[in-house]
């Protein structure tokens, strides 16, 4: 199953890096919805700097929304769809290798958010560990749901306003430890975020086990 | 204080009751209609609405 | 699978359903009496304290609404158990669980309107309830999709559950999240805390079983409405290959 993991995985990575379709669009997506938000919330960054934990994760779940949109999308192409499920890779593994290409460049886009946080709101970053463990653990949970969500949505009509309606609500929990985990962090108190990491975990390993038992009869259905 | 209990009840029950007849009336109509058509094809298709369903897969419009 | 095949209902279960329907609206109508006329108001809260009596119940519904959807999912993608009528039974109770979480919504903006002065807090029951609402109508959405029976009961399911799961998790977040700004001493009206006694109580409970009834009675209707209309798509279906045979052999 990891074996096959991690060639699925490589496999979306290398058409990622060929393409640079993250890398010219949802990233600067992403830098948009910031920007989006500056304009939103004033230019006077004391109001700015205490939501930026809040508008960094509500970026990145959008950002997740276009990366899992664009994971089945590369697939569609050439009954490429077909072709991974007669393949004989185990469902488990595409799931996995899926989830984990998704993870991946959702965390190099963090890293750019990250800078664009403290140059654009001001924010001052602290508790490096605890905004590491953040970024990682959340993602996780987000790639997750949003792989197993993205194969439900994938071979429907109207998977483009499908997947974000089922995977937004879900992930609200991830919102809400992620940026609180954050905000402990930024204050200084990254003692506090000690239990919003663990939902955190806890959503991470839920959904992880969800999505690779329930990957398989998804892909046989489309 | 008293407007807003009354607009609770009020708002409740009568969704509820809207709710409760619009299936009625949708149950009826698909009645009807179903009626009407095992009435036509009684006579062309053995057995009619007895019949073992079709392998062929419906779309199936129900929720 | 075993497939429940459509048919016409038996009369035992039609007498039963009107049983149903009549025990409903009797309960019901006692609640509201009980609760609009009879009970004394609330030495706080006066008067608001009646729609105690009918907005903890909607929630309830809703939740109750939900765990059975999901039940019904689980038991569709289990083998052993698989059977239409649970995928059947899934989406007559999501869509009448709509309907009692909008209630909820509604009647608790209406009792926080006067009791909080806003039309909406951030309360973990309500907020909860909020993104369970929107986590309905996602399943809701997923089973319009038009598409094969088998995969679209079982990506309907598998939705139902992924969503299901979350509610805890939503829940215990939520409530954290509010714990961290010490919110006032506020009457949560949905855990009502303050003395409930004598009618009262009773009224309250009236109020549960009378709208699980109703509740029940309104699945088991669009839970028939959903059969009828498969057993409609059946013999649309069958009529189209009688034709089609007919022609053949003309």
């Amino acid at each position: 199953m990891l074996r096959d993991a991690v060639l699925v995985a490589g496999k979306d990575l290398r058409i990622e890096m060929r393409s640079r379709v993250g890398l010219n669009q949802v990233g600067p997506f992403a830098i948009a919805v910031l920007l989006l938000f500056g304009l939103a919330l004033g230019p006077d960054r004391r109001e700015l700097a205490p939501a930026s934990a809040g508008l960094f994760w509500v970026a990145v779940l959008l950002s997740t929304i276009l990366a899992v949109q664009r994971s089945y999308a590369i697939e569609s192409a050439d009954a490429a769809r077909d072709g991974l499920r007669l393949s004989g890779l185990d469902p488990a593994g595409i799931f996995l290798g899926k989830a984990g290409a998704v993870a991946a460049q959702l965390l190099v886009l963090e890293a750019a958010l990250t800078v664009g946080v403290a140059l654009l709101y001001g924010t001052h970053l602290s508790g490096a560990v605890v905004l590491v463990a953040a970024c990682a653990v959340g993602t996780v949970g987000l790639s997750a749901v949003g792989t197993l969500y993205g194969v439900v949505a994938s071979g429907l009509r109207t998977r483009e306003t499908l997947l974000p309606l089922l995977f937004l609500p879900v992930v609200a929990p991830v919102l809400l430890a992620a940026t609180k985990a954050w905000d402990a962090a930024i204050a200084g108190t990254p003692g506090r975020a000690d239990s919003w990491l663990d939902v955190l975990v806890v959503f991470a390993v839920l959904y992880l086990a969800i999505g690779t038992v329930a990957f398989g009869p998804l892909l046989e259905d489309e | 204080m008293n407007g807003y209990v009354e607009a609770g009840y009020v708002v409740i029950l009568g969704t509820l009751a809207t709710y409760a007849v619009s299936l009625v009336a949708r149950e009826r109509a698909v009645r009807r209609r179903v009626g009407a058509e095992s009435g036509k094809d009684g006579a062309h298709v053995a057995g009619g609405l007895g019949a073992t369903p079709p392998a062929v897969d419906d779309p199936g419009t129900s929720t | 699978m075993s497939t429940s095949k459509p048919s016409m209902p038996s009369s035992r279960a039609v007498v039963a359903t009107q049983a149903l329907g009549v025990a409903a609206i009797t309960t019901v109508a006692a609640t509201v009496w009980l609760g609009l006329v009879v009970t004394p108001p609330d030495e706080f809260m006066g008067n608001l304290v009646r729609l105690l009596y009918v907005h903890p119940p909607m929630a309830w519904v809703a939740f109750l609404a939900y765990g059975v959807s999901a039940l019904a999912s689980l038991l569709y993608l289990w083998p052993r158990t698989r059977a239409e009528h649970f995928d059947r039974l899934a989406g007559a109770s999501a869509e009448v669980g709509v309907v009692f979480t909008g209630l909820t919504l509604v009647s608790g903006s209406i009792w926080g309107r006067p009791t909080w002065g806003a039309w909406w807090v951030w309360d973990p029951l309500l907020t909860t309830t909020a993104l369970l609402f929107v986590l309905y109508l996602g399943y809701l959405a997923v089973r319009r999709v038009p598409g094969e029976f088998q995969a679209r009961a079982r990506r309907s399911a598998i939705v139902a559950l992924v969503a299901f799961v979350d509610v805890p998790i939503v829940y215990l977040s939520v409530e954290w999240w509010r714990s961290l700004h010490q919110a006032p001493t506020v009457l949560n009206p949905t855990t009502h805390k303050t003395y409930v006694h004598g009618s009262m109580a009773w009224t309250l409970l009236l109020g549960f079983v009378a709208f699980t009834l109703v509740y029940i009675w309104l699945v088991a209707h669009r839970y028939r409405l959903a059969e009828l209309q498969d057993l409609e798509d059946t013999a649309g279906l069958e009529m189209a290959l009688a034709e089609r045979r007919s022609e053949g052999m003309a």
